[in-house]
Parts: C-alpha cells; sequence; structure tokens
C-alpha cells in the first residue's frame, strides 16, 4: 500500500454560508506547501538576504473568496499594500481564473494571521506575485469549477457543456446563462468531489491578466478615503507622541515634565524604557508638552560613530594594487533613509483580556507575535490589522526596530486604560530609522580578456541598518554597471556591446537590445548631451536595462532629461502597474543619485527632515518610457528591479557628457567639476 | 483653548483649539477629516495641502486663528457631488502608488488650474514641484494635470 497521501480536495476548500447568503469559499493549497522555516522568530531582513525567501510561519497559501447573491466578489489579499498595488494584482489573478466581471470585485485586507490560513504575509523581495500567482489561480479556478457544478445541477446536464463568462455560467448547446450570484447558495450545499482536477486557463485566454485593469483602491485614493496606518481612528482614543535621545541609540538618563503636565490637554506623562511618552487629547497638545520637556540625555553605543571616518575604514580594507594588466575601481553608496511620506506611528488598544492594534506594516505576522509575546495574551485574543501603507521600501519591514514602535504603543494603551496612536513626527522618522547601509565596493577585471568583473564588498557595522528597497542590489549595481563602463573603455569597447558579450541569452540579452533600439544608442546627441547604460536582474529574477540621457550646467547641476526602461518581468499581470513601478522606481533612485543621503556624526544623524533630505521634484523628472518583454513564463517581482539601474545609468551618462567618473553616491556636482 | 467658526466644506462648524494650533490637526483629531495628510510638518512636503477662501495652503502652518470665519475646502468636500476633473484624470491616468501624498497633490493641482486654467507644461512642472511623492508618480501627475486642463477647455 503506498504511503504517498492523497489529497482530498475537501481538505482544502472549506465552503460555508456567509451572513446575508453569501457562499465564502476557503481555498487551502496544501500542493504549495513548503517546510517551515528554521529563520529566527523575528522575520527582520537583514541587509544581505533577500526579504521574504524566508518566513516565521509555515508556507502554505490560501485564498478566501466571499461570493455574494448581490452579485459582489470579495477576494481577501493577505500582502501588504504600499504602492506597488498587489491588492489589484493578485485579486485580478483571482478573478482572470474565477472568470469574474472585475466590475464586481472588492477587496479585503487580511489581518495578521498567525494561524498558518494565508501564508506569508512578509511583503518583501519583490515576492508576492511570484509566490502566490499559482495558489491565486488554482483558488479561482476552484471557485469557477464549483459554480460551474451548480449550474450544470440547475440545467441536468453534463459539467462539460458548461462554459463560463464574465461572472455567468453559460450552458453551450443553448445559450442560457445563469449568473455566479443566482448559482451561490446551491453552490454552498454542494458535495465537494475530492480528487477532481481542476482546470486553468491557457494564456492565450487571458482577459484580465496581461491587461491594464484599474485598481478598485483607485476612487479612495483620489477621495482621501483610503485609510493608512496614521488615519484610523477609534472611540476615546488618546493621542501620544514619544521624547528620546536624538542619537542613534541614545539614552534618557532624567527628564523634567513640569512645564509639559502644565499644557492644556497634556493627560500624562509617561515613562518608557529610554523614552518618555506625553498623552494628550490630541496630537497637537501631545507636540506642545513635548517641546517644553526638559530631557537628559546620554550618547549610546553609537556615539563615536562617524560616517566619513567608517568610509575610510571600508575604503582602507579594500584597497589593494592592482595586478599587471588589471583595472581596479571602488564605489561608494552612502546611508539612505527610507523616508515614506507616512511617518511611522500605531494604534493600539490594549485591554486585560484583549489587545488590537493598526499598524502600516509589512509583516504583519511578527508584529502580532511580538504583540503576543508583549502581552501574554492567546492568539485569538490579539488582532493586528493592516491599513494601507503610506509607502514602504522596506521600512516597515520591521517596525519595531530599531525602536520598539509598537510595543510602546502598547505599553502606553495598557498603562493608560485607553486607545493610544502613537505618531513620530518626520524628525523622529529620519533620525531613527535602519538605515541603507553605508558600502565600499571593489571591483577588478583582467585587461588582457574580456572577463565578468570581480566585486567585493564591505559594509557600514554600529549603525541600525536594513533592507532599503532593493537592498544589497544598490551597491551591486552602482559598482559593477559603473565600472563595465570604465571596463568598455578600457578595452576600447561600446558598453553596450561589453555588456551584450557578459549577458546570457534570453531575456538579459533582450531587454540590453530593446533598451538599445528605443533609446536610439549609437545615434547622435544634441551637443552638451550624454547617454549611459546600465543593466541589472534584481535578486536575479528580473532583468532591467536602462538607458539615460543627461546634461551638466556649468555649476555641475546634472539634469537627467529622458530615461528609457526595457524589463522581462514573465507573464505580465498588469502592464500599468509594472510600468508605474518602472517610473517610481526610476525616481526613487534619482533621488538617490542625485539628492543626499544620511551622514552620521558623533552617533547623530544629521539629516531630519525633507529640507536637509530632500527628495526629487516633479520639475527634475525626467520623460520616462517604459518597455515589457512579452512573455507568458512565470511571473517575477517588480518592486525593487528599476532603482538599482538608474545611478549607474546616470553616472555613465555623466561620463559620455562630461568625461568623469562618478564612483560615490550621492552624485555631487563638485565631484563633476573637479579635475 | 478658544472657540473658533469657520466653514469647512460648505458646512459651519465651531471648534475648540489653541490659537496657535496648525488646521492640519484640527482637521485631522478633532473634524475626522484624515484626507489631509500629515509628512513633514514645516511646509515642505505639500501632504496637507488645502484650500483657504479657493487658495492652496499648507495646513501644517495654516494656524486655526489665521483661518477663523475663512472656508476651508479639504479632498473630502472637493467635490462633493462626484469627481472633481483633476480627481477623473487622476483614475484616468491611474496616478496613484501608495496614495498618501495624493490628497495634498490633487488640491496642488485643483488649486492650480483654477489660477491658471491654460497651463504650459513648463507652469504645471514649476506649479506641482511644490509636492513631493517618495514613490514617484510625477510622470503622471504631469500626464493627469494636462488632461484635467485639456477637460477643462473642451
Amino acid at each position: 500500500m503506498s504511503m504517498k497521501p492523497t489529497l482530498e480536495r475537501r481538505d482544502f476548500l472549506r465552503v460555508s454560508a456567509a451572513a446575508g447568503g453569501g457562499l465564502l469559499l476557503s481555498i487551502c493549497l496544501p500542493s504549495c506547501q513548503a517546510k517551515p522555516s528554521s529563520k529566527s522568530p523575528t522575520g527582520t531582513a537583514t541587509a544581505t538576504q533577500r526579504p521574504g525567501l524566508e518566513g516565521p510561519d509555515v508556507f502554505r497559501p490560501a485564498a478566501y473568496v466571499l461570493l455574494r447573491t448581490d452579485g459582489i466578489v470579495t477576494i481577501t489579499v493577505h500582502r501588504s499594500e504600499m504602492g506597488q498595488s498587489i491588492r489589484t494584482s493578485l485579486a485580478m489573478i483571482l478573478a482572470e481564473e474565477l472568470d469574474a466581471d472585475w466590475e464586481s470585485i472588492r477587496i479585503e485586507q487580511a489581518d495578521a494571521d498567525t494561524q498558518h490560513i494565508y501564508g506569508d504575509q512578509h511583503t518583501g523581495g519583490s515576492r508576492s506575485t511570484d509566490l502566490f500567482y499559482m495558489p491565486f489561480r488554482r483558488a479561482g479556478a476552484i471557485a469557477r469549477d464549483l459554480l460551474i457544478t451548480a449550474a450544470a445541477h440547475v440545467w441536468d446536464i453534463d459539467k462539460s457543456m458548461c462554459t463560463t463568462d464574465r461572472g455567468e455560467v453559460i450552458r453551450q448547446d443553448t445559450s442560457e446563462k445563469l449568473p455566479y450570484s443566482y448559482l451561490v447558495p446551491l453552490a454552498a450545499t454542494l458535495p465537494v468531489e475530492p480528487n477532481a482536477p481542476v482546470e486553468l486557463k491557457s494564456p492565450e485566454d487571458f482577459r484580465i491578466i496581461g491587461t491594464p485593469m484599474r485598481s478598485p483602491d483607485g476612487p479612495d485614493f483620489v477621495a482621501g478615503s483610503a485609510a493608512y496606518g496614521i488615519d484610523v481612528q477609534v472611540p476615546g482614543m488618546l493621542y501620544a507622541v514619544v521624547a528620546r535621545a536624538s542619537s542613534i541609540g541614545g539614552r534618557l538618563t532624567d527628564y523634567d515634565d513640569t512645564r509639559a503636565r502644565l499644557i492644556s490637554g497634556v493627560l500624562q506623562v509617561v515613562p518608557l524604557k529610554d523614552a518618555v511618552a506625553v498623552v494628550a487629547d490630541s496630537t497637537w497638545h501631545a507636540l506642545e508638552g513635548r517641546r517644553v520637556l526638559k530631557l537628559t540625555t546620554a550618547g549610546g553605543p553609537a556615539s563615536e560613530f562617524d560616517s566619513q571616518v567608517e568610509e575610510a575604514r571600508l575604503m582602507a580594507n579594500l584597497e589593494t594594487d592592482p595586478e599587471s594588466d588589471e583595472l581596479i575601481a571602488y564605489y561608494t553608496v552612502p546611508f539612505y533613509s527610507h523616508a515614506p511620506m507616512e511617518p511611522m506611528n500605531c494604534l493600539a488598544d490594549a485591554r486585560s483580556d484583549r489587545c488590537e492594534v493598526w499598524v502600516s506594516t509589512q509583516d504583519p505576522q511578527t508584529v502580532k507575535h511580538a504583540v503576543l509575546s508583549q502581552t501574554g495574551l492567546r492568539d485569538e485574543q490579539v488582532v493586528v490589522h493592516v491599513p494601507f501603507l503610506g509607502g514602504g521600501f522596506g521600512r516597515r519591514l520591521d517596525v519595531n526596530s530599531p525602536i520598539p514602535l509598537v510595543t510602546e504603543a502598547v505599553e502606553l494603551s495598557s498603562k493608560v486604560g485607553a486607545p493610544v496612536r502613537l505618531t513620530w513626527t518626520r524628525e523622529e522618522d529620519i533620525q531613527h530609522d535602519y538605515y541603507h547601509p553605508l558600502s565600499v565596493t571593489r571591483v577588478r577585471a583582467s585587461l588582457s580578456q574580456v572577463e565578468r568583473p570581480r566585486l567585493t564588498r564591505q559594509e557600514a557595522r554600529g549603525v541600525p541598518t536594513g533592507a532599503w528597497r532593493a537592498v544589497t542590489n544598490v551597491p551591486e549595481a552602482f559598482a559593477r554597471e559603473s565600472f563595465l563602463d570604465e571596463y568598455a573603455y578600457a578595452l576600447d569597447m561600446d558598453p553596450l556591446e561589453l555588456r551584450r558579450e557578459l549577458s546570457r541569452p534570453g531575456a538579459p540579452r533582450a531587454v540590453l537590445d530593446l533598451v538599445a533600439e528605443k533609446a536610439g544608442w549609437g545615434t547622435a546627441l544634441p551637443s552638451g548631451r550624454g547617454r549611459g547604460i546600465a543593466y541589472h536582474s534584481t535578486w536575479g529574477v528580473t532583468p532591467v536595462a536602462q538607458v539615460a540621457e543627461v546634461s551638466i550646467d556649468t555649476s555641475g547641476h546634472v539634469r537627467v532629461h529622458r530615461v528609457v526602461c526595457a524589463v522581462a518581468c514573465g507573464q505580465v499581470i498588469n502592464p500599468d502597474t509594472v510600468a508605474a513601478q518602472m517610473e517610481g522606481g526610476i525616481v526613487f533612485g534619482l533621488t538617490a543619485a542625485l539628492k543626499r543621503c544620511i551622514s552620521i556624526s558623533g552617533g547623530q544623524v544629521q539629516q531630519s527632515n525633507f529640507d536637509n533630505y530632500p527628495l526629487l521634484r516633479l520639475d527634475e523628472t525626467p520623460e520616462i518610457e517604459v518597455y515589457i518583454l512579452p512573455s507568458h513564463d512565470a511571473p517575477s517581482g517588480i518592486g525593487e528591479m528599476a532603482n538599482p539601474v538608474i545611478a549607474p545609468a546616470v553616472a555613465n551618462a555623466i561620463f559620455a557628457a562630461a568625461g568623469k567618473r562618478i564612483r560615490r553616491l550621492p552624485i555631487s556636482g563638485e565631484d563633476i567639476l573637479s579635475r | 483653548m478658544t472657540q473658533f467658526n469657520l466653514v469647512v466644506n460648505g458646512e459651519s462648524r465651531q471648534v475648540e483649539a489653541d490659537p496657535s494650533e496648525p488646521l492640519l490637526w484640527v482637521l485631522r483629531d478633532r473634524l475626522s477629516l484624515t484626507g489631509t495628510k500629515y509628512s513633514c510638518g514645516i511646509g515642505e512636503c505639500g501632504c496637507c495641502t488645502v484650500h483657504v477662501d479657493g487658495q492652496a495652503a499648507r495646513s501644517c502652518q495654516t494656524s486655526i486663528s489665521s483661518v477663523a470665519g475663512k472656508s476651508v475646502t479639504t479632498i473630502e468636500g472637493l467635490a462633493p457631488d462626484g469627481l472633481h476633473p483633476v480627481q477623473q484624470a487622476w483614475l484616468v491616468e491611474a496616478v496613484a502608488q501608495c496614495g498618501y501624498c495624493q490628497p495634498g497633490q490633487i488640491m496642488t493641482g485643483a488649486a492650480f488650474l483654477a489660477r491658471n486654467p491654460h497651463p504650459t507644461d513648463e507652469d504645471i512642472d514649476s506649479a506641482m514641484s511644490v509636492a513631493l511623492c517618495r514613490c514617484g508618480s510625477y510622470p503622471r501627475i504631469r500626464r493627469a494635470i494636462r488632461r484635467a486642463a485639456k477637460a477643462g477647455e473642451a
């Protein structure tokens, strides 16, 4: 007798009646189960890991589809929405196989799930689409199959005589139609056939996947009604801000709250570990109370840290004499802050027998584990809601680091006996971040033969660093792609030709050829302009090539006029979203390339707000063209794929325009004008 | 605490606040109009942009006492019955990514087009550069404002 377990379909498809006469399908797909991870339970993404590859929970994809008799189809999405439009993409994938009418689709955001229902919620590493493409397709197909079975019962015909189109089952011989909404009550009572195979659509038949569908969230975004973490309000809620040493890991040794307590609206001043919170009846009063607190602080373990000294140390570690006939160069990428537009914040309602938390997070499961361990409550007593994220970029992968934001909010709520909204100011958001790490990369290659360059990178230590959109791909792409340009000139080769020679055939070479063709590589440019090319496949999964056109004015100011981008991401789910992620990634990368970085002196971050940590503005934004390589291969991620490529493309364009090599970010006018 | 009378989205409102309290926090905390966003608090980013008597204003830099008796419009009241042409253009161009800065962008764009209904591309770039977007939706903001301007000409 075979010991191989058979898949019993009733084990993974649960049909239940929903309130209001609906049909709730909870579809679990054990065939996609992976082994539990052996990784540490914190789930923290370090600077060298691809976030989302491993998680604290068993990877067990499940999908929830709620079909109602009024025709509305609600799809539950468990990955965090931070602008990558994942709610729309995952809903599109399921709606495609369900053959639903897109207008009938509604999206619901899953709470943190520590019961292994949805699978991994750790929204990082550009993994959501590739991890959940097949599970969501299968879920949609299973739901569709159940509705067809119901229709076949009604008509008393064989299932094979039925097909579907846009939310209706169609009887092929008579063209009669039954809407899904009509079939829902019957489908809810049907026995589920075990082991019945479920058929997936052929990509040629896709009508939602691969189409620029509008996001169901769009109207809420333009009406101001989309609720981010910072917007959630509950009855009886109080407002808190926290005062602490502004330096990295700095300690609060004493404080005087005499004046703060006199501010109208200030209700309590609550000491926390190395911090003190002002709790008030409004954010403004809490801020006013904090303003007049007298703090006595001391430096922390990073009080000697200086980013310039650290950079020199990394450089000294790496510096070496070139072999004969060898090209060596060193590239520096600095500290960057994430600076999402929504500053870090958390709302907590902690009581003796339950705790509810609302926090914009990329990793709700880790947040829930932290709250469970902090409160000692049982799983069902803790709820972590995930509102929209006002930007993520890796910052919200660990919202409890380096400052325990959620833990402090829960502690405050518990201490004052009311729901507490804890809000960080922009200054705290920038000064208490975990940063993209400062790094120096040495790149070397032989001049006597064409070979792939060898990279060695050293990263800063001693201050909090972590995942920042594309993580290690940023310094890797900047160093390798800048070097390849130098290498090409040293070998007297065209930079495109060198890359073609070193690239693998297939998608990598195809994006190079596509970008070269669309950008007019090798054609004449107006005088004073230069063109640069760069290529990178972030996490080795999504080849992207870009060509930037720049000019430099007499003060050394770089103007990027045009960027052409080619991307190969397998089967495109929503081409408009792919374009948006490429455009957005390029703008994000241009801020890193052309604006300021984070510098640290005596353990103190020198930047604090958008006046001294500026972002690219609209009038500095180039015209951006995006071209997608057509494919029906499995989809690969797009969120982190564009930003690593633009800095080397611009740096190489600066060399073409002005003959000056850029080996350090951010690019400075002084560096360009220096001889 | 002082009592202030103002008109918010066409409705008379009375609020108790400190005279120096920024309009931003009055709107968000006291009137639960959370479409107006906090992001920098120093008037650099534009996320908190509202209209005061039809003019774009940074609500984080606008004290409640300075708008007493005035008419304030927030994103919630920009088009009480449907969508403003700028909001419509925003949907067509699928501008929003995370969406957080978008109410401020839309309020900036709507005030700009009211003042300059036939802008050049340079006018648009200059006017919309006062509002920051970390997701990088700028190329689409540009297109949406052009589209809304064109719709106004039709």
